[in-house]
């Protein structure tokens, strides 16, 4: 130890190894946009609760059709044990038919939440896509304005009509015709907001920078879309439930033996005076759907704000 | 901020509140008629009647001439009148004819019409009369293509000589030259058909053929009149799209508000010719979207009458308390007897032949099987929950159609022919399961050897968007399944979208249809004549059972039996007890091989201020929605009253015990 | 601005015309049996189809037809509703019904805005407090319950415990119409509400807000100037597009409450195969979606004039 003491001037200063880990330790705060998002939305507590609700949901309702008494594809229809409130025996009662409702409704929680989920990434990849760039490149917004008002102005109940006589109806169809109409709103939002940010000062100093479009619209743009992208996301999914119901109202929906929530509602409504259990069960499970991804949207979307990240 | 936000939504509200009442001064509301409070004996009738249609079953057209439809039919009988009407068994009763007949077994048909019938506008205001004249006129109109684009000219192209002839002429000419035939002395129209009026108030029709049934064709709107002044002042184009502006009336009724998809209001018309039978100041017709909302108007007293959905009657039935559970009560069949109609020739999806369906379902032993083994009770239940037996259906001609001299029904002698025991009240009166499961094996035995795989696949079609029938083809599934194994048979359901028969029945991709038949007139011939082999007026043949396309010998004999059964039957023209006796054979041999196989009738419960053992019932013809001769009452009718109409009317709809 | 306008509009014009063209092409994509009802395809012989299709010209061949129609649509002859109601002008079917609809629409637009907007801007104020909760409770209640039960409800609640008239009465339209309007808006208010909110929100954590805080402009100076302005661009660009198509209806309220109004009128014209009526519609809508969204574009553009829709070099 003793000869350290002895170092000549010289050898008090010496040069380091060039380090990139030491380099970014200064030059850069340990900021990341993404991990910033999630450490402010790990902090709302009633959101994390809520994912973990939902994803318990979804797992629950595997279980759910494991330990039921009935197998869904294998239920009888009996009369006679129509409209049985819920026992020991029909943990959620039975239907008009007499049928067990509990695997049912699980069956309809997943197939509902499945069709709901796929479309919402569907709609949202396709909507962000077009409308980055529907509102950014001009010369293409008058184009993009006219594909949008003529899927927009014919009938949506024509195509699904044309889709259901010419293809048929089953869970890809229906996926597919959702999110082939659903972009639309999602790519007009979008483009709404670029059209506003596109000409903001910053983003003029860096196309004279010279910076790509791709990148002025990722790193530039995006980031302020983002919060409005998950709300809108976060809505699209018990719309879409919503939609769904409605179309099997008209006929056009999943075909018959793929029940979904919105099934289930809308037959309920004609009996649920009398017998509320068959309205409940279903209508639980669906706002239990859209009140977490309502809440975890606004909780995401708060936490994507980069001004909240300090 | 917050207290100029309030002001301002105050003061929007307000004027909103404002503009939602100024699309018309609203009249009194008006609301219900059943607030009744006397109990006397006697209860007092209903002077305005409000009833019910679902909105699927709005109004297309209003010209009685043009149309088709049993919705527009529901209301335009009200509103126009023709020769002839039913009464509540279904018996003909005058209308404008006062006096009918022929005198050669029905080659030749004679009406004498009333005098002073008036034709009147929406107001009431007379127009002209109505003579004979205005057959002529209605037929003319009916028979000319340039005028009604071949609506309606089945019937009367079929029955009245020249008919179909003239239709064929008129197609021949140019539109202008058809829109100016007439029908005055010595036009084509006279010369060619065969129709005359010899003086102003008597009709004369010639028929193709003897035709001892003729006359129940003049209740239906192939025979109607139209008015030559009416088509005079406000020409051809308007009168074939005429509306309630100005349309003339000659009925029970005007239509005074019409409403599309809300309301249509009926108004007495004071010039009716018959002004003894109790007919009703106004009859409303509220639009509803299903039977729910309904029972919910009939709750608030918004409707006199209401069918009940599923779910409803079990409620009001399962609970001893419920203000309504005394007063369930059970409605009369409608004029369909439905039936199974098997398809000999079936198709799978990609137009190849389904030869495995095709060779069992030829097959009688398989046929048979099916008859005797399968329960439809729980399928009755369906549509009759608390009496499920009261629908069953063991002939194929609907109940109430004809009558034999000594007033037995016509499909009493059919069963007693099928040799059906009295019902146990349990189960239907075929099902036989010793005799189902003895004709299984002797068909899973002659089947196996000609290469037909068990269990052998059905294919059932029904609407996507009608829930109630998928719960009705999920309880069939459920009873061939119970009934008949799944080793042998299984049902697979299919669904449409839009059409059934353009997307199931025309490519042949059905099994089997569960279908009901209304009939045009009053003869068996109207029901068993779509059944026949190799004859292209027979209907359910050419598009339902396509029995012409199949191939095996066995089950074209069959089919050739029964059409010669039929043929002999239709031409006994002079002894109807002749006559009926032989479709009865005829029918009871296609029921005991089960070419087709009876399935039910429509009889659903309700709750009303209705006595519908007053309502005009026939089985065919358009007359049954004619609110004229109807008992009301402003408290509605008990499960025990109905239940004394029932028994004392002759034909009951078998009251269960 | 004025040559922007008229350039749009013609172009416009155009879109009109492809829409039409491809909903008239789709309709006859449609196999022919849909021309008649089912009762008809079973009770007419093979003559009576054959005349009924000829008489409506539906044999000739497809450009024939094509040419016809826009022939008549020179003469502004939209032609007869087939079975909606046999035989009327296709004008005469649409005329009586869209005033029904646009009344009721209005009001509760109107009711919407104003309840929807007022919601969200209190809900902004009192982030994560009591008011903002209830509103997000309102929220979700809204879009968690289908709108076909929550139609039962206020039906029943309506109809049964406060006695409101049930179903729409051209004679009684001012009561009559409180049900429809309340149900409509149930959703659009929470529609408003959400947007007005996320967008204020959103607004007042800028840096120009906080600039303005530091200057000490008052919470209230800086929610109506700054905020609920900048806020309200976005929600501008929808109300001239949701104004003009309140004409449309509403599908499921009509239906449900027997409004004669033209939101099943569409769905009715398909499945009954009344072209004329669908085509007339499709070009109704269209028209008024393109007006809207350009509207749209204008207020936006009016409010904040930073927007910018015309080309005015430069920027790209």
């Amino acid at each position: 130890m003793a000869d350290e003491k002895q170092l000549n001037e010289d050898e008090l200063f010496t040069f380091v190894e060039y380090s990139p880990e030491a380099a970014e330790r200064t030059g850069y705060s340990e900021y990341s946009y993404w991990k910033s998002v999630f450490k402010n939305f790990l902090k709302k507590k009633t959101a994390v609760a809520l994912t973990i609700v939902f994803l318990a949901l979804v797992i629950f309702s595997f279980i759910a059709l494991a330990i039921g008494k009935y197998d869904v594809n294998a239920l009888r229809s009996d009369t006679s044990n129509a409209f049985i409130r819920p026992n020991g025996e029909y943990w959620f009662g039975t239907d008009n038919l007499g049928q067990d409702y509990w695997c049912q409704v699980w069956y309809a929680a997943q197939i509902s939440i499945k069709l709901a989920l796929i479309v919402a990434l569907g709609e949202c990849v396709v909507g962000i896509t077009i409308g980055c760039i529907w509102g950014y490149v001009r010369k293409l917004d008058r184009l993009f304005t006219e594909i949008y008002n003529i899927i927009n102005n014919i009938p949506t109940i024509l195509y699904m009509m044309l889709i259901a006589l010419l293809v048929g109806q089953n869970f890809t169809v229906m996926a597919c015709s959702l999110i082939a109409f659903g972009w639309l709103t999602m790519a007009r939002n979008v483009r709404n907001l670029v059209l506003m940010y596109r000409d903001r000062e910053y983003n003029l100093a860096s196309r004279c920078l010279g910076t790509p479009i791709w990148r002025v619209l990722l790193k530039n743009i995006l980031p302020y879309l983002i919060s409005v992208i998950i709300l809108r996301l976060a809505l699209s999914i018990p719309s879409t439930i919503a939609l769904e119901s409605t179309l099997s109202y008209l006929g056009l929906g999943l075909d018959v033996t793929t029940p979904s929530l919105g099934i289930l509602l809308r037959n309920a409504r004609t009996s649920f005076l009398s017998y509320p259990y068959l309205l409940i069960f279903p209508a639980v499970i669906v706002s239990l759907i859209t009140v977490t991804f309502y809440l975890i949207g606004n909780a995401f979307s708060d936490a994507a704000d980069p001004r909240n990240h300090v | 901020m917050k207290k100029r936000t309030a002001k301002i939504t105050a003061l929007m509200l307000a004027s909103m509140m404002a503009l939602a009442g100024c699309g018309g001064n609203g009249g009194g509301s008006n609301s219900g008629s059943n607030s009744g409070s006397g109990d006397s004996a006697k209860a007092e009738a209903l002077t305005d009647l409000y009833t019910w249609e679902t909105q699927a079953r709005e109004v297309e057209s209003l010209n009685v001439l043009n149309t088709q439809m049993a919705t527009d039919l529901n209301v335009l009988t009200n509103l126009v009148e023709g020769l002839l009407s039913n009464d509540k068994d279904g018996k003909l009763i005058p209308a404008l004819a006062e006096e009918w007949g022929s005198d050669d077994n029905g080659l030749t048909w004679t009406f004498k019409l009333r005098e002073g019938v008036k034709w009147v506008d929406k107001n009431g205001e007379e127009k002209a009369d109505c003579n004979a004249q205005d057959f002529l006129t209605g037929l003319e109109f009916i028979l000319n293509y340039h005028k009604n684009g071949g609506a309606n000219i089945s019937m009367p192209g079929e029955m009245i000589v020249g008919a179909q002839e003239y239709y064929e002429y008129t197609k021949t000419l140019t539109e202008e030259d058809g829109r100016n035939l007439t029908t005055d002395a010595g036009s084509k129209f006279l010369e060619m058909v065969g129709i005359e009026a010899p003086d102003d108030y008597t009709v004369v029709y010639h028929c193709t053929s003897e035709m001892p049934y003729f006359e129940t064709v003049a209740t239906y709107n192939c025979l109607y009149p139209a008015s030559q002044a009416l088509i005079d002042e406000i020409g051809i184009d308007a009168f074939v799209a005429c509306d309630d502006s100005n349309m003339w009336f000659n009925g029970a009724y005007l239509l005074t508000n019409y409403i599309q998809g809300n309301e249509k209001v009926l108004t007495k018309n004071e010039s009716y010719w018959d002004t003894e039978s109790q007919r009703f100041d106004t009859v409303t017709i509220k639009m509803i979207e299903s039977l729910d909302t309904g029972f919910q108007l009939y709750q608030a007293g918004d409707l006199d009458r209401i069918d009940l959905s599923e779910s409803n009657l079990t409620t009001i039935y399962n609970d001893e308390n419920n203000e309504y559970n005394d007063q369930l009560v059970e409605k009369r069949p409608d004029k369909f007897s439905y039936q199974m109609h098997f398809n000999y020739s079936k198709m799978n999806e990609d137009g190849t032949p389904d030869e495995n369906w095709n060779k069992a379902i030829a097959n009688t032993a398989f046929r048979q099987a099916i008859y005797y083994g399968l329960n439809l009770k729980p399928y009755l239940a369906r549509t009759n929950a608390i009496n499920p037996l009261s629908c069953e259906n063991n002939a194929y001609t609907m109940m109430g159609l004809v009558y034999m001299s000594d007033g037995r029904d016509y499909i009493d002698v059919v069963e007693e022919k099928l040799g059906l025991g009295e019902s146990d009240g349990e189960t239907p009166r075929r099902v036989d399961a010793d005799k189902a499961a003895e004709l299984k094996a002797q068909a899973m035995e002659e089947l196996s050897a000609q290469g037909v795989t068990f269990p052998v696949e059905a294919d059932y079609y029904i609407a996507a968007n009608n829930q109630t029938s998928i719960d009705s083809a999920k309880v069939l599934q459920q009873a061939f399944s119970d009934c008949l194994g799944d080793d042998f048979i299984k049902l697979n359901i299919g669904t449409y979208v839009t059409n059934g028969t353009a997307e199931v029945i025309d490519p042949q991709l059905h099994s089997f249809v569960v279908n009901g038949w209304g009939a045009d007139y009053g003869d068996p011939q109207n029901f068993l004549g779509q059944e026949t082999y190799g004859e292209d007026s027979a209907y359910y043949s050419m598009n339902y059972s396509n029995i012409n396309d199949a191939t095996d010998e066995t089950l074209i004999n069959t089919y050739k039996e029964f059409t010669d059964l039929v043929n002999t039957a239709k031409a006994i023209t002079d002894d109807n007890d002749a006559r009926y006796e032989a479709y009865a054979e005829a029918e009871s041999y296609m029921i005991e091989n089960a070419l087709v196989i009876p399935c039910n009738y429509n009889i659903s419960w309700q709750l009303t201020h209705v006595n519908d053992y007053t309502v005009k019932n026939a089985p065919y013809g358009i007359q049954n929605y004619k609110y004229v001769g109807w008992e009301t009452s402003v408290d509605a009718y008990t499960t025990e009253q109905y239940q004394s109409f029932a028994s004392g009317s002759g034909n009951g709809a078998s009251a269960a015990e | 601005m004025v040559k922007y306008t008229i350039k749009r509009l013609l172009q416009s014009l155009v879109t009109v015309l492809i829409v039409v063209t491809i909903v008239f092409l789709l309709m006859r994509m449609l196999p022919i049996e849909n021309f008649f009802t089912e009762d008809q395809l079973i009770k007419y012989t093979e003559v009576q189809k054959h005349d009924a299709l000829e008489k409506a010209g539906m044999l000739d061949s497809m450009p024939k037809q094509l040419v016809r129609y826009y022939g008549q649509l020179l003469h502004g002859d939209l032609g007869e509703s087939r079975r909606i109601q046999s035989g009327q002008p296709v004008i005469a079917v649409i005329g009586q019904r869209f005033t029904v609809s646009m009344r009721i629409g209005v009001i509760s637009l109107g009711i919407s805005l104003v309840l929807g907007i007022t919601l969200g801007i209190l809900q902004t104020r009192h982030k994560d407090r009591l008011m903002d909760h209830i509103g997000t409770a309102y929220t979700i209640f809204v879009n968690a319950v289908p709108p076909l039960v929550s139609y039962s409800l206020i039906l029943i609640l309506g109809a049964l415990v406060l006695g409101i008239p049930a179903t729409y009465s051209t004679r009684n339209p001012g009561p009559s119409s409180i049900l429809p309007i309340v149900c409509l808006s149930l959703a659009s208010i929470a529609g408003y509400a959400l947007w007005t909110r996320r967008y204020m929100v959103d607004e007042i954590n800028k840096d120009y807000i906080k600039l303005a805080r530091v200057k000490g402009m008052s919470t209230k100076s800086i929610m109506v100037k700054h905020v609920l302005r900048n806020a309200f661009v976005p929600l501008a660009q929808y109300l001239p597009a949701s104004f003009l198509l309140t004409i449309g209806g509403s599908l499921l309220v009509e239906r449900f409450f027997s409004v004669p109004g033209m939101g099943p009128l569409l769905t009715d014209a398909i499945g009954k195969f009344d072209t004329n009526v669908v085509q007339a519609l499709v070009i109704l809508y269209a028209v008024l979606g393109i007006l809207g969204v350009f509207l749209g574009d204008v207020l936006m553009m009016l409010i904040d004039p930073r927007i910018t829709l015309t080309d005015k070099g430069g920027t790209r």
